[in-house]
């Protein structure tokens, strides 16, 4: 028995000790880029951790399309993500007999990360804390609204769309798909099509980002299918996986780049079907019309026949989802 | 549009991105392929009697067609509906003829 209880202990102490060399993680430099920080303990921290404010100065243009997207707010949205974050609590993980939630209390960072995958990437680098102040945030923003309390609505939802997909996230963290090959994004550079120097105080470097013009730099959120990653896997955004398993195989041979950004002139502004210019050259309706007199052997019934020809000229499936 | 399956098991439709892990159905429109859709829409008739008989005749040579795609984020057409593309067209059919 008392041997029996060491072999236990030393199978834990191992197992500790290897679950602790996961946390580090393997890869080389990992531990020098912004993610490998401590993690940040408040909201503001995160934000400041992801702070791309400086790049406004010499990016006006970028910054200002980027800023009518959702990626400006992609915890608030229109107002539904904030409410789908609470509903996928309440109807999803409170309600899981396994999950560990019981009430908000319960919410720890992984709970959130099935919507924050996308939505808040870097919230993998935040603490159980900042999951508790992002909930807290969204019922409070939730009560004001039921309250008709305007200014405490207005507070919370500055407070979460100070959460965002910014530059950093596109141009820093995210930036690198295949970090093992490309190596990990290093904290003082900025990815973009270039090499070089970066006139700024704390991004010094300018380096190509290897796949900053490709579908897959997009289809890192814009993804498969079922997130197979998680404990519970949720499905949001399939658009890459349509790219490559419909789009592609029928001939396509755009980037989501090249529609989104480009040939749409919305540069940072990356939208969908709410936007005329995307929306415009998505999907083409054709009517064609016969009018007819159909009969049988007693009956003569005038019609119109009516065909809708619908091409979806998109590099994906609509809706996606 | 896709129809998710309830949690990737079953022959429920799930909804909200926590739910959605299959698909049970799909009627999206697929990236570079065309889907027609086909209707037959009837002129609308009158009925009247001529020489102690029941006759039925056309009650307008035209037609107003009007053909909307909309896309329905939630389902309804309550809950923020996007008119996608729009046809307008009347049509006229002949009089004359056996």
């Amino acid at each position: 028995m008392y041997l029996f209880r060491i072999a236990t202990v030393t199978c834990l102490a191992v197992l500790t000790i290897a679950t602790a060399g996961m946390a580090a993680g393997v890869g080389v430099d990992k531990d020098k880029t912004l993610a490998a920080q401590p993690k940040a303990n408040s909201i503001a921290e995160l934000v400041a951790r992801y702070d791309s404010s400086s790049c406004i100065d010499c990016h006006q243009q970028a910054h200002d399309e980027w800023s009518k997207s959702l990626h400006a707010r992609s915890i608030f949205g229109t107002g539904r993500t904030a409410a789908t974050f609470r509903t996928a609590l309440i109807n999803g993980t409170m309600d899981w007999p396994a999950s560990g939630v019981k009430n908000f209390k319960d919410v720890k960072v992984e709970h959130l990360m099935g919507c924050a995958k996308c939505h808040l990437p870097q919230l993998a680098d935040a603490t159980d804390k900042v999951a508790q102040e992002i909930v807290t945030t969204i019922n409070a923003w939730q009560d004001a609204l039921r309250n008709d309390d305007e200014d405490k609505a207005a507070k919370a939802e500055k407070t979460l769309s100070s959460l965002n997909i910014n530059c950093l996230i596109c141009h820093n963290r995210n930036a690198i798909t295949h970090k093992w090959t490309d190596g990990y994004p290093k904290k003082d550079t900025v990815y973009g099509s270039k090499d070089g120097e970066h006139p700024d105080g704390k991004f010094t470097k300018l380096a190509k980002g290897q796949v900053m013009s490709e579908s897959i730099m997009c289809g890192q959120c814009h993804g498969l299918g079922p997130n197979f990653e998680l404990e519970n896997p949720t499905q949001c955004a399939t658009g890459y996986g349509s790219y490559l398993f419909s789009y592609v195989p029928n001939g396509g041979n755009k980037t989501c780049q090249q529609c989104h950004m480009h040939e749409s002139k919305l540069g940072h502004d990356m939208q969908s079907y709410r936007s005329k210019a995307m929306s415009d050259k998505a999907v083409d309706m054709k009517v064609t019309t016969n009018a007819v007199y159909w009969r049988d052997n007693t009956t003569i019934k005038p019609k119109v026949a009516l065909r809708v020809a619908l091409t979806n000229n998109a590099g994906h499936g609509i809706p996606d989802g | 549009m896709p129809i998710p399956q309830q949690l990737g098991k079953g022959d429920r439709m799930g909804r909200g991105p926590y739910e959605k892990s299959g698909l049970i159905e799909d009627t999206a429109l697929h990236p570079l392929k065309t889907q027609y859709i086909d209707y037959d829409l009837f002129f609308p008739m009158k009925t009247e009697e001529k020489g102690g008989k029941k006759v039925s005749s056309i009650a307008s040579e035209t037609l107003d067609l009007e053909v909307k795609l909309w896309y329905l984020p939630f389902g309804t057409m309550d809950d923020d509906p996007f008119l996608w593309k729009e046809y307008k067209k009347t049509v006229k059919i002949s009089t004359s003829g056996k």
